[in-house]
This record gives C-alpha cells, sequence and structure tokens, in this order.
C-alpha cells in the first residue's frame, strides 16, 4: 500500500511538472511581449527604446533556457516569483484569491448535491411523475444553458431589473457577512446548475436501478418498513456513483468557475489569470496554472486513494 | 427593526415590489466609480492606460493640468511663460506640500523632469523630454526648462498623465505625489480607495470625502451595476447601453467623441507602399456604416485627418477629403496598376467587438472595389507583437490623439517616428511630418493654423492613416453626481482629474 501511494504521488509530482513546463514553453512561443503590452496599454503607442529598456529590467532579454532554470528553481524553493506587471508576489495572489475560488466551488457543489439527490431520489421513486417529468426535463434544460448565459441573464433579471441583488462583487465575510453570502448566491447557483443536474441524473438512474435488485425484493420480502428499505438499501447502494461523478465533476467546476468569475466579478483565482494570460504576464501565468494542476492532481488522487481504501483489486492492479 | 430591502433578502422574502423603489445609495459621501480595466501599476511616469491615468490624476499633481473646458490651468505652477531666449519658465505656486508634508520646490522639479529624460527610463514621454538641454533653478520656485529646438507646446507636455512631479527622496517603488487624494487601499486588480489629502493646496478641494473604485472589466456587468445601483459612476458606458442611461431617470450619460477608428497600412512593400492605393482604400469606405454597426450610432463618421471639427485647426472641404466615392476609388487602382484588383490581409482582433465590427464593414467595401482582404482576428496581445513587427498589410485599429492640439496627432500621424503597433509600418509620408515638426516649432497662432491646414492637405495625399470613425465616450453616473466633466476630444481619457471636483449634489 505504501508502496503504491509513493509511486501515485510521485506520478503526480511528474505530472505537475509537466504540466508547468508546458505551459512555461508555450506561452513564450505564442506572440506577445510583456514589456511592449504594459507600454502599450490603453493604445499607448510605446517608443521601441522604452520597451527595450523595460525588457531588459524585466529579465525578458535572457536565453529562454535560463528563464526556465530560474523558474524551476524558484519553483524548488517554494517561490513562484513575482508579477511581471507590477512586482506583486505570484504566491501572495494566489493565497488571497485561491480560498475564494475554493469557496466558489464548495457552494456550488453544495448546492448542487442539496438539489440533486432528494430530487433524484425523488424522481427515480415516483418514475413517470409528474415530478420526474417536469425535473428531467429542467434538468436537461440546465444541461444545455451555458453557464455564462445564465449567469447574464441572473444579473439582467435580478440586478438590473427587480434591483434585488447588487450586480456582482464581493465582500469579505469578516467586513459583512450577510452581504458576502448575498454576493456568493448568484455565482454559486450559476456554478451549480450543470453539476446539479448531472447530480440528479446520475441519482434518479441509481436508485432506479437499486429499486429493481433482489437485495430490494428481499427486503421488501421480510417486511421492512418502505422507509428503511430506501434509506438503509436504495440510497446507500445508489450514492456510490454518485460521489464518483463529484469527484470528476470538481475539474469541470475549476473550468467553470473561469466564467462564472468573470460574469459577475466575483474576484477569484480567474480573473488575475485571464488578465496575466492578456499581458503575457509569465510568472503569474505558471503560477497560477501551476497551483491549479496541482489542486487537481491531489483531488485525483485523494480520490484513487479512497477507492484503494474500499476495493483492493485497485491496489493489486 | 425596520424591514429593509437588504434583511428581506436575507430572509429570503424577495419582494419584486418593494425592490423597484428602493436603491443602494450611496450617503458616506464616498463616490463608488466602476472602472474598465484594472490599472496594471501606477507608476507616474510609465503609460500603464487610462484607467491607471485617472486614479494617477488624483493622486498626483503636474505643473498643469485641464480644466473642463480642456484648456490648460496652473496646478503646482502658478504661471508660466516663454523667456527672450526661448526657454519656458516655469513659477511654482507656495504652500503647495507633498503627502509626507514636504513643500514641493523647484528641485523637485527638476529632479522629475530628469528622471523621465534619463537614459534608463521608461517613461512614456522619455522621447520628448530628451528634447529638454537643461533644466535650471532660479530660485525655489522658479524652474527654466530650456529646450534644443523651439517648442511651442511644451507646457502641455505637464498636463499628460505620465508627467507627474514626485517628491525627490522617494523610494523606488514608492512615488510620493501631491494630488487632491492619496491612495489608502488596494486590492490588485479588484479595487482601490482613495481619501482626501487634507494639506491639498487648493482650499475647499476636493469635495469628496473619498473615492472607490471598483474595476468590473465585462462591459455589460459594469452597466448593470450602474443600473441596480452598486456603484455611482461608470466609465466607458458600452454603446449600445447609452440610451437605457439617458432614459433612466436616476442617471445621466456625459458624453463626448473624442478617440478615433483608423485604417493603417504596411507600407514596407506593395501595393500599400503606393500613396494612390491607400488613397483608393480612403474613398472605399461608406463610414456611416461603420458607426451604425460598430457604435449603435453614437460616432461620428471621419472622412479625413482626425482633427476636432470647431477648433482653429478645423477645415470643412479638407475634413471631407476622403469621402466615400468608390468610381474615383477605383480609378485610383487603375491608375496604380491595379485595375482587377488584389488578394490581401487585413490585421484586427476579435478580443473588441469594436475592432473586430470595423474590420468587417470596411472587408466589404474594400471588397466592392476589387480588393479581396481575408481577416486575421488574433488577441489582442498578439495582434500589438504583429503590429510591432509589421507582420501584416492592413490593420484596423481605434487609438485617440495625445491632446487637442494638432501637435497631439503626431503619435498617429507622423510614421518617420520608431515603428509601433498604433501607427502605419514603415510609410513614407514626409511632408505631414515635417509640417508638423514646423507647427511644433511656431509660436504664432495664425501661422500654426496655416502651417497645420498645410498638414491636413499633405496627409490627404500620404495617406499615413484612413480616418474612419469619431466614437463616442461616455461617462454614465447617477443624477446626484455634480460637479464632473467629460473633457472635449482627445482628452476625454483625463477626465478622471474632474473627480477633484465632483461632489454629491
Amino acid at each position: 500500500m505504501t508502496q503504491w501511494l509513493l509511486r501515485r504521488v510521485a506520478v503526480s509530482v511528474a505530472l505537475a511538472w509537466v504540466v508547468a513546463t508546458i505551459v512555461f514553453l508555450a506561452l513564450h512561443l505564442v506572440p506577445g511581449d510583456p514589456a511592449e503590452l504594459l507600454l502599450a496599454t490603453g493604445g499607448a503607442a510605446p517608443d521601441p527604446t522604452i520597451v527595450a529598456e523595460l525588457r531588459q529590467r524585466l529579465g525578458l532579454e535572457r536565453p529562454l533556457i535560463e528563464q526556465y532554470a530560474a523558474f524551476l528553481g524558484g519553483v524548488l524553493e517554494g517561490d513562484l516569483g513575482k508579477s511581471l506587471v507590477d512586482d506583486y508576489p505570484v504566491s501572495s495572489e494566489i493565497a488571497l484569491r485561491l480560498p475564494r475560488t475554493l469557496e466558489l466551488i464548495l457552494a456550488g457543489s453544495l448546492i448542487a448535491i442539496a438539489l440533486g439527490i432528494p430530487g433524484g431520489a425523488y424522481a427515480g421513486l415516483r418514475q413517470g411523475g409528474t415530478f420526474d417529468r417536469i425535473a428531467s426535463a429542467t434538468a436537461g434544460l440546465l444541461l444545455a444553458v451555458p453557464v455564462f448565459v445564465l449567469g447574464t441573464l441572473l444579473v439582467l433579471l435580478l440586478a438590473q431589473t427587480l434591483r434585488l441583488t447588487p450586480a456582482g462583487g464581493y465582500t469579505p465575510i469578516a467586513q459583512n457577512p450577510a452581504q458576502h453570502f448575498t454576493l456568493l448566491a448568484l455565482p454559486a447557483v450559476a456554478i451549480a446548475k450543470g453539476l446539479a443536474a448531472i447530480i440528479f441524473r446520475m441519482t434518479r438512474a441509481s436508485v432506479l436501478d437499486a429499486l429493481s435488485r433482489d437485495f430490494v425484493r428481499t427486503a421488501r420480502g421480510k417486511g421492512l418498513s418502505p422507509r428503511r428499505v430506501l434509506v438503509r438499501h436504495v440510497l446507500r447502494n445508489a450514492l456510490t456513483p454518485v460521489l464518483t461523478v463529484l469527484g470528476l465533476q470538481m475539474g469541470t467546476l475549476l473550468g467553470g468557475t473561469v466564467l462564472v468569475e468573470y460574469v459577475f466579478n466575483w474576484p477569484g483565482l480567474s480573473t488575475p489569470l485571464l488578465r496575466a494570460v492578456e499581458a503575457r504576464d509569465y510568472p503569474m501565468v505558471v503560477g497560477i496554472v501551476l497551483t491549479i494542476s496541482v489542486l487537481f492532481l491531489l483531488i485525483n488522487l485523494i480520490m484513487d486513494i479512497l477507492y484503494a481504501v474500499l476495493d483492493p483489486r485497485v491496489r493489486a492492479a | 427593526m425596520t424591514i429593509t430591502r437588504r434583511t428581506l433578502i436575507q430572509a429570503g422574502v424577495a419582494l419584486p415590489i418593494l425592490s423597484v423603489t428602493a436603491r443602494a445609495q450611496s450617503t458616506t459621501g464616498i463616490l463608488r466609480f466602476g472602472l474598465s480595466a484594472s490599472p496594471p501599476n501606477l507608476q507616474p511616469w510609465v503609460s500603464t492606460g487610462a484607467s491607471a491615468g485617472t486614479v494617477k490624476l488624483l493622486i498626483h499633481r503636474s505643473l498643469v493640468a485641464y480644466d473642463s473646458k480642456g484648456e490648460l490651468r496652473g496646478e503646482l505652477a502658478e504661471s508660466w511663460s516663454i523667456d527672450g531666449d526661448g526657454a519656458w519658465v516655469f513659477k511654482l505656486r507656495q504652500g503647495a506640500v507633498f503627502h509626507n508634508g514636504e513643500p514641493v520646490t523647484a528641485d523637485d522639479v527638476k529632479w522629475s523632469i530628469d528622471q523621465m529624460a534619463a537614459e534608463t527610463s521608461t517613461a512614456y514621454m522619455k522621447g520628448q523630454f530628451q528634447a529638454i538641454a537643461r533644466v535650471e533653478i532660479a530660485d525655489p520656485r522658479t524652474v527654466r526648462v530650456v529646450t534644443r529646438e523651439p517648442v511651442a507646446t511644451l507646457p502641455s507636455w505637464f498636463a499628460n498623465y505620465n508627467t507627474f512631479i514626485i517628491w525627490r527622496k522617494s523610494q523606488a517603488n514608492e512615488p510620493i505625489g501631491a494630488g487632491p487624494f492619496r491612495l489608502v487601499g488596494q486590492e490588485r486588480g479588484t479595487s482601490l480607495e482613495l481619501a482626501p489629502f487634507d494639506k491639498f493646496y487648493k482650499q475647499g478641494y476636493p469635495k469628496l470625502k473619498g473615492i472607490k473604485f471598483i474595476v468590473y472589466a465585462d462591459e455589460n456587468l459594469r452597466n448593470a451595476a450602474l443600473m441596480s445601483g452598486d456603484v455611482d459612476m461608470i466609465e466607458y458606458v458600452p454603446w449600445q447601453s447609452m440610451d437605457a442611461v439617458e432614459k433612466d431617470p436616476r442617471l445621466k450619460l456625459d458624453s463626448v467623441e473624442g478617440p478615433f477608428m483608423d485604417i493603417l497600412f504596411n507600407g514596407s512593400k506593395p501595393p500599400f507602399s503606393d500613396p494612390r492605393v491607400r488613397r483608393a482604400v480612403a474613398h472605399a469606405v461608406k463610414r456611416d456604416d461603420i458607426v451604425k454597426v460598430a457604435f449603435f450610432g453614437r460616432g461620428k463618421p471621419l472622412e479625413g485627418v482626425p482633427v476636432v471639427e470647431g477648433t482653429p485647426w478645423y477645415d470643412k472641404e479638407l475634413a471631407r477629403g476622403w469621402n466615400y466615392d468608390p468610381a474615383r476609388a477605383k480609378a485610383l487602382l487603375s491608375e496604380a496598376g491595379y485595375a482587377n484588383g488584389f488578394q490581401t490581409t487585413m490585421l484586427s482582433t476579435a478580443q473588441f467587438g469594436m475592432h473586430k465590427d470595423t474590420a468587417e464593414v470596411v472587408q466589404q467595401y474594400l471588397a466592392a472595389i476589387g480588393i479581396q482582404s481575408e481577416l486575421k482576428l488574433p488577441d489582442w496581445s498578439t495582434r500589438v507583437t504583429l503590429g510591432g513587427r509589421g507582420q501584416y498589410d492592413i490593420a484596423i485599429h481605434g487609438v485617440s490623439a495625445d491632446n487637442n492640439d494638432p501637435d497631439g496627432l503626431t503619435v498617429v500621424l507622423d510614421t518617420s517616428l520608431p515603428t509601433t503597433y498604433s501607427r502605419s509600418f514603415q510609410l513614407a509620408a514626409p511632408r505631414t511630418a515635417a509640417a508638423l515638426a514646423r507647427g511644433r516649432g511656431e509660436f504664432d497662432q495664425a501661422k500654426r493654423v496655416q502651417i497645420y491646414k498645410d498638414m491636413q492637405r499633405a496627409a490627404l495625399e500620404e495617406v499615413p492613416l484612413v480616418g474612419l470613425a469619431w466614437r463616442s465616450q461616455g461617462y454614465g453616473m447617477d443624477r446626484r453626481v455634480k460637479g464632473f466633466t467629460n473633457l472635449p476630444g482627445a482628452l476625454t481619457n483625463s477626465s478622471g482629474g474632474m473627480l477633484e471636483e465632483t461632489y454629491f449634489g
């Protein structure tokens, strides 16, 4: 088990390094010069001599291999470097904003679970009923509507037309908890929509599957109350695939936050990432992508360990 | 406990009926302002865009600034004049202090100018400031700026938002300025907070108790934030939303036409090295369609050199020098040896709708005279690099002059300057450049008017760029926001300085 775990960790670390390297190289290979872009902000016409001066100052004139070596050395020492735009430490930016992105994902997941599991179970138990038909259609619709369309509609309806909620933004929880959660509501709902639909479908299918199993018939035959049959036998067996889906969907959620954070002006990790890509702010882009990749690998690793604990056959493979 | 809209929301009881009348209002005297972009940094001398300029104009001061009519007014300098030797002499104001309480002296002015002109400087005005031979300090309140050549427009250099006077003992990354506000807090890329500076040299200013800048990169969300009352004021109202802002009884719109769209050429190779081909392009496009398609009617056709109407330099005839005339365009093409047209490429960006929409309209009109162009619409960063390297044939661009003096057009018209993405690439327009230089060195107003009309005539023939459309640039605000003026023409991007005089009425 220990050996298997060590191997998995080593593979994850290697993957993180590969991702960082690919991002680093890809960014340097696409056109766009951070020094020129910074000086050309707002359509100004930068003088080439000034651009050259700034490139020199930012260390962009060094050979690529040297820049890469400096970057790797920094990462090994736990230093992700500084932004080319304003010298701000990349790690400070991540430390400030990563928790907010995670909060959004967590809130979105909770909403999705709260809607998807009970809804899916009920729809499965009452297959073909009115609720099942309406809920299934809604789930299909939610999956089809892009997240930014839903987000924009929510802003238009609730903020701009009805003036019920702010149009977007962020207030730290310490400053004003009520406002913090008001601002969290819309983006969390927007992020939850796809996952809620997936969980709903998965739960519904699992419940239908479990209901037709022999052990459920046996349990019923033994004269257990329908409620006990449902909780002890149907739901317990039905939730395992749902958890698998949740683990798999975490990556999709991370991707979805980019759009949601933009639409709702939620200052998580996506805004600085987008801005850094536009400005070709190499250290910032690589630092943020590396963080997200490590997070992703970590989630996968945890899922793998959980499976290994649950199912010895995994370890043997 | 009084039931407010907020408590209802918190209780999960949202009543639309209540919310229509209720609205978040700023009662603190702090203005909440929606910025369109996050200032990359607030370096006082480095150009990092108009949003950064807005903040910089409030925390720093220079010798002069623009008043609400767009005329120069004294700031750290109370007066300026040209002396017998052709040098500019600035008299400094009494009682101006930096944010640390140190007085603003001639030494600080000289130091700031020298820093901008230094060999290793990355200042926006480095080129201009290197034309300064020396800065002399006659006495603690008098600065004499001696230039190598006479420069009529020198005072306006100090009104640019990248030319501030900084305390000469400032730390490298902590410039100390003398503006009406101090930066008291910021979250990188999200918001900035300013507080009034209590020792500001103008009595009774600033009028606001503070300003909170909040960045809304998405234009629709920025507009939604204004409409829903999240903020009191926004910059760059999206064109498609201007009607809604004007019609809303709680809001008002202040818009001017300043920036413009233009066509740039790669003049280093045929066919666009031939001015006749460039003139053909200039006559081929129907500008009204660009105003309609790209700017929802919020703009004006531009059929000549971008000189603002109503200024002394404007000439009604010259302003229509490139009028829409497809027959003439075709004749010019034939004359240049392209009777059957040709294939080419058109560079712009899909990142900004107005660039893409303008490019699509131009593409159609060029096709009508036989010029088939393939659109290339990469992201903005790539477009900047390709433009700077001259890796294009035609480019569609949006830009603004430096100021409303025709000398401010040098940055877009003078193709003898070093290559950059926002000017045509290696294009010969010697008469235009020469006229611009003459105007810069001439102090007599009547003569300058003549020179700049000659410059326009030269440019109409040499075609260093093709003007397409003026575009409207608007600030949207709550009706209670008073005292703000959107500055005329090219100065609209400097309007941020007006927030010093803004108050809630």
